[in-house]
Parts: structure tokens; C-alpha cells; sequence
């Protein structure tokens, strides 16, 4: 891809106007941002440390309990398996499944019949396009006792198990994958078209496998994409939460119940808003450490 | 700020109520209090009502656009502005709190649980109604137990119940005949219910003997209609201690009840834990499993008839000469013999409502005789006037609603404490270990304990 | 193709090799069995749609019947909700791709110290849990008066869109070359003028992208909507689609799906269009630099 070249600022006749008029059109954004967006979370991050209610005395007089939230939140043993759920959530259907999938189907497209091309890649677009409702829904019908997935398992002569209930992350895992591999798809199929073929004709030639052409070869040419978009399939299903929400309600239990789903029970079924955003503290946390690690080993191209 | 505004309003109504309670002794009603006031005594204005509207739960929005004309043709120059809510249970809690904690969105007349009173009365949304009640005629219509439904620790009482239901159990009668129970059937106490099972069981495979709800996935229903139905048909069996305001813990009736379900659900007596632990169950089971004759016996609501009435989701002719009722017995057939849970909803009024005056108008009118009657039947509910308790239209909207209005003298209701949620929370949670035989009885008891201690703190709770 | 990645058709130089044929067939075969898996679970949604019995299993509609289309497109049940998601998601939509471009020009154009963290902290936007922030978000609004507008709801899901908005359109911009934009300011035009004139028109392909990112996003999001807005007039698809939850969790299958599908279809139709006008190419050509 060609870089643009940066001159810095516009030429002489406009010297004058540096500095402020530069970033003046950064400047709705900025207040949109901190207005919708920061002013609530710094409230958010304050309220963590109040015992505020939707409801019950709390609701009338909030009072600051300081760390007693966090301190409570380590100490309920749900709370470090919520952890633990989400990070295996993301890990699973973002950066294993989404990616590898997308990059797979990138791959396939680009040497497939142009009709097959049109409708498949319609297909999985499909599914990350449809409203998030719709598709948890769909999900939730699919893995049901007696859904789709039994029904195909019956017909291929294996009983199924109830997903839902025996293996409710698996469920959560594939549907997530389902919903949002398209994303990951268009990703790599525009980074694929940068790969010169040229380069991948020479190694073939000289008699490099299909594998070692695509570890030695292409993904280093496209490195900056797969850690862009690692980092961006990240931070999206890291707060997945309807999907998860329509198909388990988090359960059995607490089974499937990652930190937005926490989050959203401790918040809004106990009205304990308090340590609902305790939790959501706890999830930026956990985003931040995902992001720095990509920062830091990936280099992700961003400037 | 909000203190302030609930001071100014409960001073307001002081002053007003002073002004009714002294007219309630003369015999002109020309105090603003009760539905019989003229319209020229009270200043004209909007009062805003919110409520619930969801899927086919729509009566609430019929009963108040039928309200609202006649209140509007009433108090010209009034207007009753509607706002339905479009959401289930657990949302439409939060939408309203959410309105309730800004003055400038509360709403004026709402639609609130018998469960949320107590703790949205200690969050200041709510406005006492005692003076405005105590001047009205209707008033005395309604029975002692509605009564207590709207009542908050002060003993004042913030909200007027729209009707109540009632828990029991349910029978096929064609199924059991096979063994052995005809006629009119009481069962004595927990253990002539679960040899029932047993005999069920054995000669009728493939029904379900009995279905009681359990676990997270069923929520409030596990607890009211499973867990509760159990617990408080104990001898003096309860969750909570009025007059200290402690929560029981320890308490060995809690885990007879656990051992209870634990039986039910581990003995084949009752559907598999699969099946229980669906948020679909209740629905599949009315739908599917009653109309088929697949189920023999379950403890479930007086509500259950609106599920096969002509307009009900699964309409189903027969379901009274198939069906029988009768009262869940207590542990020990001690008296008063049977057990029965009870919820409800009431019609509250916001604490900054700016027209209280108005706002009670609109209630007398919904709270009326006509619309109660036509709520009670069109909603399922059991009547809680005695002008309607015994009106041929109500005891015939169908077969089983005298039965369930009479069983509402051996109903209890639940500590609905601002920490009740998170109580019914553990006891789903140990329900769903014992029926899983994740944990037995004892251990399961004792995370309760601890989940009680650590929601509510060592001083609030008692040794039971 | 008017991709603006440079995009060469893949074909040109392989297709002349032998082995080349049995990777068609090997990708074909592939794309075929994956296209299948994907369009299962929606299998089930087409055909409850039109039974009016329909259970969760996937069964063929005996009668196949247009009763639940017709329960569902009603004015109220559907129609004033659809054209409430709608405004709500154009709205959003077009505050969104505005504020964006403007904001991705310095960022893309100058090079300025705090650029990088402003885009990490951006990026990093796009991991916060709505759902937890929406209490002093429901406070703001009431101090705002923004309550129950769709205009002012329109704007919030607008800000929560504006991370990745920004992160995309400054890629796109990226793409476009500078050297127009010098030609432009030597004769004398401002920046704005520039961006206006000559950067906007050749990102339009770009544009179509995040509007429809933007759009699709808000057209499935339920919580804000839910929280913000009031009257039962105002309330978009996302929320009423709910109400076919039933009180006590009984669940009109067949009705539902009927409802889900038309829910969709808007958002889908949107997408082919674009797609179309951006001549062909898969949406992310550009938006994600590597």
C-alpha cells in the first residue's frame, strides 16, 4: 500500500493559522467523546467505589464504601471464574476462531469460482450483519434440546448433548465465532490483495509447500493487519454481551457468565450499581492488558 | 436534594390529610379525599402513570386507556398521560428506578410490585397514601391481607393492591385415579404427597409425578412457587423475622425443604434437572405437558387458566374437567393444613408527584369496583375487594378462581426487603446444587448461611 | 473493482498453472461446506416463519402459511418501530461519519505528538460496556434534557460508535493520496476546503463503509434505546421486538422469527447496496491498514 507521504502543514499562506485551527475539526469529536463517553466512565469508575443502589436505602443516601466492592468482588468465588470465562471467550472464538477462520475463507475466496465467492462471502456476512438480537436468538434455537444441532446430530446417527446446558461456553464459543468471522473475512481479504503474487509465485516454483508459503511468505506480509485486527476482534468481543445473555442467561449457574454478563446481573437484576461497575472497572482492566500486550509484542501499525 | 423534595411532599400530604381525616368525621365529603370528590376541589393538571406492557400482557395498557377517559371526561382540563413500559420483569424494575431517581421523569402513578415496595419506599420514590386511603369509600371493600401488601416498614401503607395470585396444587385427575385418589383430594402433608409421587412414578412411566420449579434458570418461580411453597408450610417456617428484622439462618427447616427438592429430583419424582433448569420449562409445561397428560401432579399459580382460556396462548377446552386443585399441604398437615404464597401488584404514587390530589383521583377510578372486576377477570387475578370476591361474573370467569380466592386466608407473602433479590439469589443457587447433587443438603445449607451473612452482615440475621 | 487497496485480480497469474484447478475445486468444495454451516441456524428462522406452529426444531411448515408475516406487519407492531430504527440509525449514522472525517483529517494528515495515544485511547473505546455506563448516562441526559428524544439518543449511539469510526475513516483517508491536497493548498485553499473538495469525494467508497458499520450497529442495539427513550411512539424494532417475550416467558416461535426476519432484511438490503456501490469488493478493503 502506498504511504502517504506527511508534508506537516499546509504551505506559507496559511503558516499563521498553525497549532490550534490544526486540530480544531478533532474538536467535536473530542467533545462528543468526552462528554457521552469519558464523563460516564469517570462516574462509573467514582461509583465503584460507592455502595449506589437503583434501589432500598442505597438509592437514597450512596455512601463511599471505598474498596469494599473490589475487595468483596475477589473474594466471590464467581468473580474469578467470570475472569477466566471471558478471557477463554476471547481467546477461543476471537483470536482462534474468528481469525483463523477469516483467514482461511480469505484465502479460499480468492481462488474460488466467482459465484461461489458471491453467495458464500454473502453468507457470512450475513451473520455479522443481522441485528445482534436476532442472531442470539437464532443461536440460542440452534443449540437447544431438540434445536437444529440435535437434530443434525440424530441424523448423522450421534446424540447430541444439550449444549446449552453441558457445554454452555462451547455453545457461546461457536456462535460468536458464527457471528463474527465476517469481520475477520474482510479483513484478510484486503490485506491478501496487497500480497504481491508475484513473491508467492517465485516460492512456489521453487518448491515451497502451500504451508510453508503461507507461514514463510504471506503472513509476514501481512503482519500488520493480523495484530490490527487481533487487537480489534479483541476489544469487540470482549464485551459481547446479548449474545451470551439470550442463549445461557450466563448459566447453568454461572457457567457461561463472562464479566459483561456479571456486570449486567450485579447492576441491574440486584440494582447494585455500585459493584456492577466495580466489575466494568475490572473488564477495562482486563481490555487494557490485552491491548498493551499487542501493543507491545505485535507493533500493530496504527499511526 | 431529593430529601428535600420528599419532605416537601409528605408535608404537603400531611396537610391535606389533616384536612381529610377532620371531614372523614362530619358526614360532608367535600375533602379531596375518595372517589367521590367533584372535580372543582382539585386542581386540574396531568398526572403521568407508568406500567408494564409486554407480549400478551397487555391488560394494564387496556385498563388505563379505558381510565383515562373516564377520568379526562370527569376532570376536564385533566389529561392522563400513559406510559407503558415495553419490557420483562427484570427491565421494567430498572426503567422505572431509573425514572423514579430523577424528579423531572418519575411518574406520577406507577405500576409497582408487592416485592419492590418496601425497598423503593427506603429509596424515597414512593409517597405514603394513608391519608387519601383512610377518607375513601372503596377502601374498607378491601380485604386485611391486600391491605398489608402495600405496607412498608413504617406501617404506612404506599401502595393499593391491583389483585393478588395464589399457589397450589395442581392435579390430573384421570392420571392419579389410576392410582387410587378420586373425589376431592387434600393431600395431609409432605409425605402423603411424595408417596403419591412414588405411586405415580411407578405405575405411570413416562409422566412427570410432580413438577415443582427449582434453580437459577426459573428464578423468582423456583423460590415463590417452589422453595416458599415448602419453607412456609413448615411450623413457623420463614426466611425472615418481622419483629426482630433479622434473616433466619441455620434454620433446620430450611433444609427440610432442600431435602425436600432434593428427594423430588434425585428419586425420578419430578422432571429431570435438564428439564427444570430451562427458563422455558414453565411455558413448555402448560403448553405441552398439561394438555397431553403427561404430567400428574406440580405446585403452580392460580394464574395457570389464562394459559388455556379461549384468548390464552394454548387454548384448551377441557382443562377443567381434567384438571384438579387443591391446596399445598404443610410439612406436618399442622394447621392451617395447606400453604399458599402470594404476590401481586399495586398501584403506587410517586413521592414528587406535584398533584397528589389528582394522582389519587386516577387511582379511585382504577381501583374502582368496574375496572378491579374487569382487571381480576381479564388478568387472571384473585379479587381483593369483598364487593367482587363474590360476584357471579368473577367466580365464573372460570372454574377454579373460588377455590384459589378462598385459599388467600393461608397465604403469606415474602420479606421483600431492598436484600430480598439477592436472598432469593442463594436460595436458587442451593436449590440447584441439591437438585443436581452437586452439593447434599447440609453443605448447600451452610453456602446459604454464608450468602445471607455476607449480603446483609452478622447483626441482621438470627439463629432460626 | 474500485477498490481503493489496489486490489489485482487474483486469477490472472495463477490460472495458467495446473495445480491451480484442483485448488479451485479444493477452495470451492471448502467455501461450499463453510457457506452451509453458516446458513444452518438461519434455516431454522426461515422456515418457523412461516409455520404457525413453530417449536425451537427445525421442521418444514406444515401448512406453510403467511399468518405470522401478517400478524407482524402491522403498523405498530412493526412498522412505526422499523422507521423509528431507521431515524434513530441514520441519524447516528451521519453525526458519526461527519464528526469522523473531521476528526481523522489532522490525525491523518499532520503529524502531531499526541496522534498515537489519541488513537489507542480511541481504539481502546471500543471495549467499554455500554450496558454498566448507562445509569449516569440515563443522570446526563436528564441534566441535558435529553431524554426521550431520538435526536439525542441518535447522538449518544453516535459517540459510542465514534472509536471505531474514527479508527476506520482515518485509514481510509490514509489511502488517499496528499498530493492533490498540496496541489489544492498551493492555490490557495484552506484545509477544510481541501478535505471537502478533494479528500471526501475520492473516500467515498470508505464513507459507505463506516456509514454502514455505523448504521448496522445502531440498528441492533437495544440497551441505549431501551434506557433513553420514553414513549412507547419513539422506541425502534430493537426494543419492541421483545415483546414477542411474552409475559412468563411464553415465546411465539413462529411470530418471532417472522419478526426477526423483517427485522433484518432492512440492514442486509443496505449492505448489498453498498456493496454494489463501492463495485463489488468486500467492505474492509482500506479500513484496516496492514
Amino acid at each position: 500500500m502506498v504511504s502517504p507521504t506527511r508534508s506537516g502543514a499546509p504551505p506559507h499562506a496559511r503558516s499563521r493559522s498553525h497549532g490550534l485551527v490544526r486540530i480544531l475539526p478533532l474538536v467535536p469529536a473530542i467533545a462528543m467523546l468526552a462528554v457521552f463517553m469519558l464523563g460516564p466512565v469517570i462516574w462509573s469508575f467514582y461509583g465503584s467505589f460507592t455502595n449506589t443502589a437503583l434501589t432500598g436505602p442505597n438509592a437514597l443516601h450512596p455512601r463511599l464504601v471505598g474498596l469494599d466492592n473490589y475487595s468483596n468482588l475477589i473474594s466471590d468465588p464467581n468473580f474469578p471464574k467470570s475472569v477466566w470465562l471471558t478471557v477463554v471467550f476471547v481467546f477461543m472464538s476471537a483470536i482462534v476462531g474468528q481469525n483463523v477462520l477469516g483467514l482461511f475463507v480469505a484465502s479460499m475466496l480468492r481462488r474460488a469460482n466467482p459465484a461461489v465467492r458471491a453467495v458464500v462471502g454473502t453468507l457470512i456476512v450475513a451473520a455479522w450483519i443481522m441485528p445482534e438480537i436476532v442472531a442470539a436468538f437464532a443461536a440460542y434455537a440452534f443449540f437447544s434440546d431438540g434445536g437444529t444441532f440435535s437434530q443434525l446430530s440424530a441424523w448423522v446417527g450421534l446424540h447430541s448433548p444439550n449444549m446449552l446446558y453441558d457445554h454452555p461456553m462451547a455453545a457461546v464459543v461457536i456462535a460468536n465465532i458464527w457471528r463474527g468471522t465476517a469481520f475477520s473475512m474482510m479483513v484478510y481479504t484486503a490485506a491478501l490483495d496487497d500480497v504481491p503474487p508475484d513473491v508467492i509465485e517465485a516460492a512456489e516454483v521453487d518448491g515451497a509447500s502451500g504451508f510453508q508459503r503461507l507461514v514463510r511468505i504471506t503472513l509476514p506480509m501481512i503482519r500488520r493487519s493480523i495484530s490490527t485486527n487481533f487487537m480489534l476482534t479483541t476489544l469487540q468481543t470482549l464485551s459481547v454481551f446479548t449474545l451470551i445473555w439470550v442463549m445461557t442467561s450466563g448459566g447453568p449457574g454461572t457457567d457461561s457468565s463472562t464479566l459483561p454478563v456479571l456486570a449486567y446481573q450485579q447492576a441491574f437484576k440486584f440494582s447494585k450499581i455500585g459493584y456492577g461497575t466495580a466489575i466494568a472497572t475490572v473488564m477495562l482492566l482486563v481490555g487494557a492488558v490485552f491491548s498493551i500486550i499487542y501493543i507491545r509484542m505485535l507493533k500493530p501499525e496504527v499511526d | 436534594m431529593r430529601r428535600r423534595d420528599l419532605f416537601k411532599a409528605s408535608a404537603g400530604l400531611a396537610a391535606l390529610g389533616v384536612a381529610g381525616c377532620g371531614s372523614s368525621n362530619n358526614s360532608t365529603a367535600a375533602s379531596s379525599s375518595g372517589g367521590v370528590a367533584s372535580p372543582s376541589s382539585v386542581t386540574p393538571g396531568t398526572i403521568k402513570v407508568a406500567y408494564q406492557k409486554f407480549g400478551n400482557f397487555t391488560q394494564m395498557d387496556t385498563m388505563f386507556t379505558n381510565v383515562k377517559q373516564d377520568f379526562e371526561a370527569k376532570f376536564a382540563g385533566s389529561t392522563l398521560e400513559l406510559i407503558p413500559i415495553q419490557a420483562a420483569e427484570n427491565d421494567y424494575y430498572t426503567k422505572l428506578a431509573l425514572m423514579n431517581r430523577s424528579a423531572s421523569t418519575a411518574p406520577d402513578l406507577m405500576y409497582e410490585d408487592t416485592f419492590m415496595v418496601r425497598s423503593d419506599v427506603a429509596a424515597g420514590y414512593l409517597a405514603p397514601l394513608d391519608s387519601y386511603l383512610n377518607g375513601w369509600s372503596d377502601w374498607p371493600q378491601f380485604v386485611a391481607a391486600a391491605k398489608d401488601a402495600g405496607k412498608a416498614d413504617d406501617g404506612k401503607i404506599y401502595g393499593v393492591s391491583l389483585g393478588t395470585d395464589t399457589r397450589g396444587l395442581w392435579y390430573n385427575k384421570d392420571l392419579l385415579a389410576n392410582v387410587g385418589i378420586t373425589g376431592d383430594w387434600q393431600p395431609k402433608d409432605w409425605n402423603e404427597l411424595l408417596s403419591v409421587a412414588k405411586d405415580v412414578k411407578a405405575k405411570l412411566p413416562g409422566v412427570i409425578p410432580l413438577n415443582i420449579y427449582s434453580g437459577k434458570p426459573n428464578g423468582e418461580a423456583s423460590v415463590m412457587q417452589g422453595f416458599e411453597m415448602l419453607l412456609y408450610g413448615c411450623p413457623n417456617g420463614t426466611l425472615y423475622n418481622t419483629d426482630q428484622a433479622k434473616w433466619v439462618v441455620g434454620s433446620q427447616h430450611f433444609k427440610d425443604s432442600l431435602d425436600f427438592i432434593r428427594t423430588v429430583y434425585t428419586q425420578g419424582l419430578g422432571p429431570t434437572p435438564q428439564q427444570a433448569l430451562d427458563s422455558n420449562w414453565g411455558n413448555v409445561l402448560a403448553s405441552q405437558y398439561w394438555p397431553k397428560n403427561k404430567i400428574a401432579m406440580a405446585i403452580d399459580g392460580s394464574w395457570m387458566p389464562g394459559n388455556w382460556l379461549p384468548k390464552g396462548t394454548t387454548p384448551w377446552a377441557e382443562w377443567d374437567k381434567v384438571l384438579g386443585w387443591t391446596g399445598m399441604p404443610t410439612q406436618q398437615g399442622q394447621a392451617p393444613g395447606r400453604n399458599a404464597m402470594s404476590g401481586g401488584w399495586t398501584l403506587a404514587t410517586g413521592a414528587n408527584c406535584k398533584n397528589p390530589d389528582l394522582a389519587f383521583q386516577v387511582m379511585s377510578i382504577a381501583l374502582s369496583k368496574k375496572y378491579a372486576l374487569w382487571n381480576y377477570i381479564n388478568n387472571s387475578q384473585i379479587a381483593v375487594r369483598k364487593d367482587c370476591t363474590s360476584d357471579p361474573s368473577y367466580l365464573q370467569s372460570n372454574a377454579s378462581v373460588k377455590f384459589f380466592t378462598d385459599l388467600v386466608a393461608d397465604t403469606h407473602f415474602r420479606p421483600a426487603t431492598a436484600d430480598y433479590p439477592n436472598i432469593s439469589n442463594a436460595i436458587q443457587v442451593a436449590m440447584e446444587a441439591v437438585m443436581t447433587g452437586q452439593q447434599n443438603v447440609d453443605t448447600a445449607a451452610a453456602a446459604y448461611d454464608k450468602a445471607v451473612v455476607q449480603q446483609v452482615g452478622q447483626q441482621k440475621t438470627v439463629q432460626g | 473493482m474500485a477498490s481503493n487497496a489496489g486490489s489485482r485480480n487474483p486469477f490472472a497469474l495463477s490460472a495458467a498453472s495446473p495445480r491451480s484447478s484442483s485448488q479451485k475445486v479444493l477452495a470451492n468444495v471448502s467455501l461450499g461446506v463453510i457457506g452451509l454451516a453458516f446458513v444452518i441456524p438461519l434455516g431454522w428462522l426461515v422456515l418457523a416463519s412461516f409455520d404457525r406452529s413453530a417449536s425451537l426444531s427445525a421442521k418444514l411448515p406444515e401448512p406453510f402459511t403467511l399468518h405470522n408475516y401478517a400478524a407482524v406487519a402491522t403498523g405498530t407492531i412493526a412498522g412505526i418501530p422499523m422507521i423509528n430504527s431507521a431515524v434513530l440509525s441514520t441519524i447516528s449514522a451521519v453525526v458519526t461519519v461527519v464528526v469522523a472525517i473531521l476528526a481523522a483529517y489532522p490525525l491523518s494528515r499532520y503529524r502531531m505528538r499526541y496522534n498515537k495515544a489519541f488513537l489507542y485511547g480511541v481504539l481502546f473505546g471500543t471495549c467499554l460496556p455500554i450496558t454498566a455506563m448507562m445509569v449516569p448516562v440515563y443522570s446526563l441526559f436528564v441534566r441535558l434534557n435529553l431524554l426521550d428524544s431520538i435526536g439525542g439518543t441518535g447522538l449518544f449511539l453516535a459517540a459510542t460508535q465514534l472509536p471505531m469510526a474514527i479508527f476506520m475513516t482515518k485509514n481510509f483517508m490514509d489511502s488517499v493520496p496528499i498530493s492533490l491536497e498540496e496541489a489544492a493548498w498551493v492555490d490557495g485553499a484552506s484545509a477544510m476546503q481541501a478535505l471537502r473538495a478533494i479528500v471526501v469525494p475520492l473516500m467515498r467508497p470508505g464513507i459507505a463503509v463506516v456509514f454502514i458499520f455505523n448504521f448496522v450497529g445502531a440498528w441492533g442495539n437495544f440497551f441505549v434505546p431501551f434506557i433513553l427513550l420514553l414513549s412507547p411512539e419513539k422506541q425502534p424494532a430493537s426494543v419492541s421486538i421483545f415483546t414477542f417475550f411474552g409475559q412468563y416467558g411464553a415465546v411465539a416461535y413462529g411470530q418471532l422469527a417472522a419478526f426477526s426476519i423483517l427485522y433484518s432484511l432492512p440492514v442486509l438490503f443496505l449492505y448489498v447496496l453498498v456493496q454494489r456501490f463501492i463495485g463489488g469488493s468486500f467492505l474492509m478493503s482500506g479500513a484496516v491498514k496492514g
